[in-house]
């Protein structure tokens, strides 16, 4: 019975919870576009160092990907390795330019 | 010992049957959202079929163990938001009988996550099926035979359980320019330790603080068993890359009534070595040093959920060498001892990281 409560209760709350955080603007990282050249070169740059820092805490650098592959990859790693929003857009655009 | 695990395995299944409806109910309110607008354009994620297959020759003691096995990984974005991800676990381990005689073994299959995840937002992952239990960090990160750079298991991975199946909640986010917070949350009707036995309700979570300047993540981790004995695990974990050098260190501490222990393992890679660098820098130096302590469970029961069965200390080292990308090379040489007996380890073997995409992705 405690736990049908526990459930129950915890049911509610994430239901709550996606219906409130379900028209959240920034939710899916997408390949940030650069202004010019000098932008892409730092962006670049910030995303190589970004993923060394996070993802090369487990595994090597693998080869870069196409960009749709990449978005479904980023997608997982953001999940399995809780990595931030703002580093998944520079990993991603990082392992697509 | 057979009449405890049938008690286990009924005791998991009446804990399942009581969380069915509240499952349906959950999964049935999040079906509208799922089958909400799907993004068309050229950058949006397509499905991947991913995973890892090694073959490893294990000599353990002297005895011989060919291990073949393959991990396929099937990723499913779904509209922007939502992403559904599986892992499966094919593993056949055959060995020669005492006496002689050919190879004798089995297949073993196991599920080891299957889960919908909803990223509700930049700070907040909603995570429901089967997961990988995030205590530590060997279990969810580490584990994969491709990732691992020494493919035996820490002597302290079954304090933990490996996969559960419930709800977790799990996000990061920078708390400041120079360190990010990762935690994660969850409750679980059934789980699944090592050699796939089942095991109580339990919930958990963890909490990890990474410093992006130095390169080091130090993390704690807790699940607490909601019924019989009620017990508490307690664990930390680092991982560290110093900026300088090529190198990967990780760690874990985990405590609980089955026992405690740790390991310390480092990864070198020889890039920096500046002759024959052709080969030097696909080669990687790793090494691990690990102890077990034993807790208050018998012997049988230890090893019945994979953990040796006396207090055990074990040093190994090896040498991982990268054919090209997704393709390693291993061999190790490690050396237990126990109370139980020492013996030596050897591994040898190969592993392949594959990644296929499953729909057109166009130009790189």
């Amino acid at each position: 019975m405690t736990l049908k409560l526990i459930v129950a209760g915890v049911a509610l709350a994430l239901i709550s919870m996606l219906c409130i955080a379900a028209d959240s603007p920034h939710s899916n990282p997408t390949i940030p576009v650069a202004q010019n050249s000098v932008q892409a070169d730092a962006m670049r740059v910030a995303g190589e160092k970004t993923f060394h820092a996070n993802c090369g805490r487990c595994h090597a650098a693998p080869q870069k990907f196409p960009p749709r592959m990449m978005a479904t990859i980023v997608r997982h790693m953001r999940v399995r390795a809780t990595i931030t929003d703002e580093d998944m857009r520079l990993v991603l655009f990082y392992m697509t330019q | 010992m057979k009449s405890l695990l049938r008690n286990l395995a009924r005791q998991s299944r009446r804990n399942f049957a009581l969380s069915r409806p509240a499952c349906v109910l959950l999964i049935a309110s999040l079906l509208p959202a799922v089958s909400r607008a799907q993004t068309s354009s050229s950058d949006s994620p397509v499905p991947i079929l991913s995973g890892s297959a090694g073959y490893f020759n294990f000599i353990t003691a002297g005895q011989n163990q060919i291990d073949a096995q393959i991990n396929p990984v099937l990723l499913l974005p779904l509209g922007d938001q939502w992403l559904v991800e599986s892992r499966a676990e094919f593993e056949g381990a055959f060995q020669r009988p005492p006496g002689g005689g050919p190879y004798e073994g089995g297949v073993s299959k196991n599920l080891d996550y299957a889960q919908v995840d909803y990223i509700a937002n930049p700070y907040f992952t909603v995570t429901l099926g089967r997961f990988l239990t995030p205590f530590g960090i060997f279990n969810e990160r580490l584990y994969p035979i491709w990732i691992r750079s020494l493919q035996q298991d820490p002597l302290i991975l079954p304090l933990s359980a490996e996969s559960s199946d419930g709800m977790m909640l799990r996000g990061g986010f920078p708390l400041n320019p120079n360190a990010n917070l990762s935690y994660a949350v969850y409750g679980s009707a059934i789980s699944t330790v090592h050699n796939n036995l089942v095991s109580d309700r339990n919930v958990g979570g963890r909490v990890g603080f990474f410093l992006p300047g130095s390169r080091l993540e130090v993390g704690t981790s807790w699940q607490k068993l909601l019924q019989d004995a009620r017990t508490n695990s307690f664990g930390l974990y680092f991982a560290w890359q110093p900026q300088r050098l090529p190198l990967n260190m990780h760690g874990e501490y985990a405590r609980s009534n089955q026992g405690s222990g740790y390991w310390v393992d480092g990864a070198y890679r020889l890039s920096q070595v500046t002759y024959w660098q052709r080969v030097m820098r696909r080669l990687e130096f790793a090494a691990r040093a690990e102890q077990f302590f034993s807790g208050e469970i018998s012997s049988d029961e230890a090893e019945a959920i994979g953990l040796p069965g006396a207090s055990t200390r074990e040093g190994e080292f090896g040498l991982n060498y990268y054919l090209r990308d997704g393709v390693k090379a291993v061999a190790s040489y490690g050396r237990q001892f126990s109370s139980d007996g020492n013996f030596n380890l050897w591994t040898v073997g190969i592993t392949y990281r594959f990644l296929l995409p499953l729909g057109r992705v166009g130009l790189q």
